[in-house]
């Protein structure tokens, strides 16, 4: 008799129990599948490949109907010279003839600074792509975005009034299936762009064999810009 | 080659926050402080009756939340977009959260005044209307001041927070900064109503409640001075960036606002004038303003060297 209770009190216990667990695993197998392939765009800038033509800033200007003179681009020419020495290309001491530049633009931080402190989310990862982009309809105009990047690459748009910064053309080309206006432009192949996620895109497989830097990684924005830099040759 | 690869450029143009932020830091902090003040004391004192102080410090405070918001509204890209920061919200962001602190701090300080200034709307024909308002919510007095009291040392230390966010400027990004807006904001807070409650609302000069505050005027402004000795010690032993802010002490523009204005006016004035001069003349109505003058200019200039000055000296 206490046998039959016991089983029978043991059933009812499985049926409970299964009862509990199911909705719970459902949710844990939910979670797993939720997760749709998403891309990580990157972009690689090759200094071993820019000379400094500005085609990429032209492009940007007309792909984003920038004001005139402006674009979400700069180059920043630089030089690896020594004080006070003659230049090692032209001999001359005082010259610009060294092709040294570095592309200043919005570096696509994965933890954005600018993303956390917009007080009305108008600085935002768009859900899809995870590109950093705008909601112009939500900017208030109050500058904390533009503070808050450390690498100063937001501005504030004069014909919109409000915060702007480079998204890879997100709007009038990547959507569209098309590279950003910039690497379009690019004669040299200074410019690369891609999904990183993907293994087979030849960003990933270019990141593979070349030494790729970020600028200001200690600052922990997790920046998607790479840069191959000029490396002095020879020994 | 010095590390890997690095830029100098930006895209934006001059600084991202100019001085009506700093007004506006100012404003928020007098309100903030002189509020705290006078709860404190009503509360720790159990006063019941509406003191000379509490009226002229719910006043000022009123007054300068209102200029702050001015101050804010008129440095958005376009004042027209305001009513954006009201619609959307994002929790993460310390501005945000300001503005829900600041949308229920800015009608409870109007009801706070409104009760301390009970008798002046009485006697104000023209604000009449407001009798009926104060005797409906008469109950919720002792709650709404209690709210009131927490919600201003927020403020208070909402605008370091506010500041204190932006990674690129390493004298502006220290944990320090609320705390040293707290104290500054106490003593020009405290300093500004106190000139008030002498000036308009006729509180003699040697009350005991001025003399309580006198004496709070010195812990305080010492632990001004210790928050930014601190913060200038972590940037002089910090990182290279850290190093370079320290500069915005020692060369420059900027040097100057602050030995001048922070330390000569803020610091060395008060002092000067109560212990450095006679008896007869540290005790008398001109040493009192000059004293207060000096407290609320060191404020200031502290406002604006810690934003001048932390964002010229960028990462």
């Amino acid at each position: 008799m206490s046998e039959i209770l016991e089983r029978r009190r043991f059933l009812k216990g499985v049926g409970a129990c299964s009862l509990l667990m199911a909705p719970l695993g459902c949710t844990s197998v939910k979670e797993e599948s939720d997760g749709a392939y998403k891309p990580h765009y990157v972009m690689v800038f090759d200094q071993n490949k820019c000379v400094g033509c500005g085609d990429c800033k032209g492009a940007c200007n007309k792909a984003n109907d920038l004001p005139e003179g402006v674009s979400k681009v700069l180059l920043e020419q630089q030089s690896g010279r020594v004080e006070g020495e003659p230049c090692p290309h032209c001999g001359k001491m005082e010259c610009g003839c060294e092709r040294k530049f570095v592309r200043v633009s919005c570096q696509q931080c994965k933890n954005a600074p600018c993303v956390a402190v917009c007080p009305t989310g108008a600085a935002h990862k768009d859900p899809k792509t995870g590109v950093v982009t705008m909601d112009d309809s939500k900017c208030a105009g109050c500058k904390y975005c533009i503070g808050a990047c450390p690498y100063n690459a937001r501005f504030i748009n004069a014909n919109t009034d409000v915060a702007d910064n480079c998204d890879f053309c997100l709007e009038n080309k990547l959507s569209k299936g098309e590279l950003p206006a910039c690497v379009q432009a690019c004669r040299y192949d200074a410019l690369v762009f891609g999904d990183a996620n993907d293994p087979n895109s030849f960003v990933s497989r270019l990141l593979a064999v070349k030494d790729s830097v970020r600028i200001k990684a200690h600052m922990g924005t997790e920046p998607s810009l790479r840069y191959i830099p000029i490396v002095k040759l020879g020994v | 080659m010095d590390g890997t690869i690095e830029f100098t450029m930006g895209l934006s143009e001059g600084y991202a926050w100019p001085w009506p932020i700093a007004v506006y830091l100012f404003f928020a902090g007098i309100s903030g402080g002189a509020l705290t003040l006078a709860l404190c004391l009503r509360f720790f004192k159990g006063q019941t009756e509406n003191t000379p102080f509490l009226k002229a410090a719910s006043l000022v405070s009123l007054v300068t939340i209102a200029l702050g918001m001015i101050c804010l509204v008129f440095d958005l890209t376009n004042p027209l977009f305001f009513w954006k920061m009201l619609v959307f919200y994002n929790l993460n962001s310390v501005m945000s959260i300001g503005v829900i602190a600041l949308s229920a701090y800015i009608p409870l300080v109007a009801l706070v005044a409104l009760f301390a200034l009970e008798e002046e709307v009485r006697a104000i024909k023209q604000l009449q209307f407001l009798v009926p308002v104060l005797d409906a919510l008469r109950k919720f007095r002792s709650p709404a001041e209690k709210l009131t009291l927490v919600l201003a040392l927020s403020v208070c230390a909402y605008t370091g927070f506010l500041i204190s966010a932006l990674i690129r400027f390493p004298l502006i990004n220290t944990s320090v900064l609320p705390a040293l807006f707290v104290a500054s904001g106490l003593s020009a807070g405290g300093a500004a109503a106190k000139m008030l409650a002498v000036g308009m609302f006729k509180e003699d000069l040697h009350s005991s409640e001025m003399k309580l505050l006198h004496g709070a005027e010195w812990p305080i402004m010492f632990f001004e001075a210790l928050f930014i000795f601190m913060i200038a010690i972590s940037l002089m032993t910090g990182n290279a960036g850290a190093q370079y802010a320290f500069s915005a002490f020692v060369e420059g523009t900027w040097a100057t606002l602050f030995w001048v204005g922070v330390v000569g006016i803020g610091f060395g004035g008060p002092l000067l004038l109560n212990f450095a001069t006679g008896k007869t003349f540290s005790h008398s109505a001109q040493a009192f303003y000059m004293s207060g003058v000096c407290a609320l200019s060191g404020m200031m200039c502290l406002r604006m060297f810690v934003l001048y000055a932390g964002q010229y000296y960028a990462i």
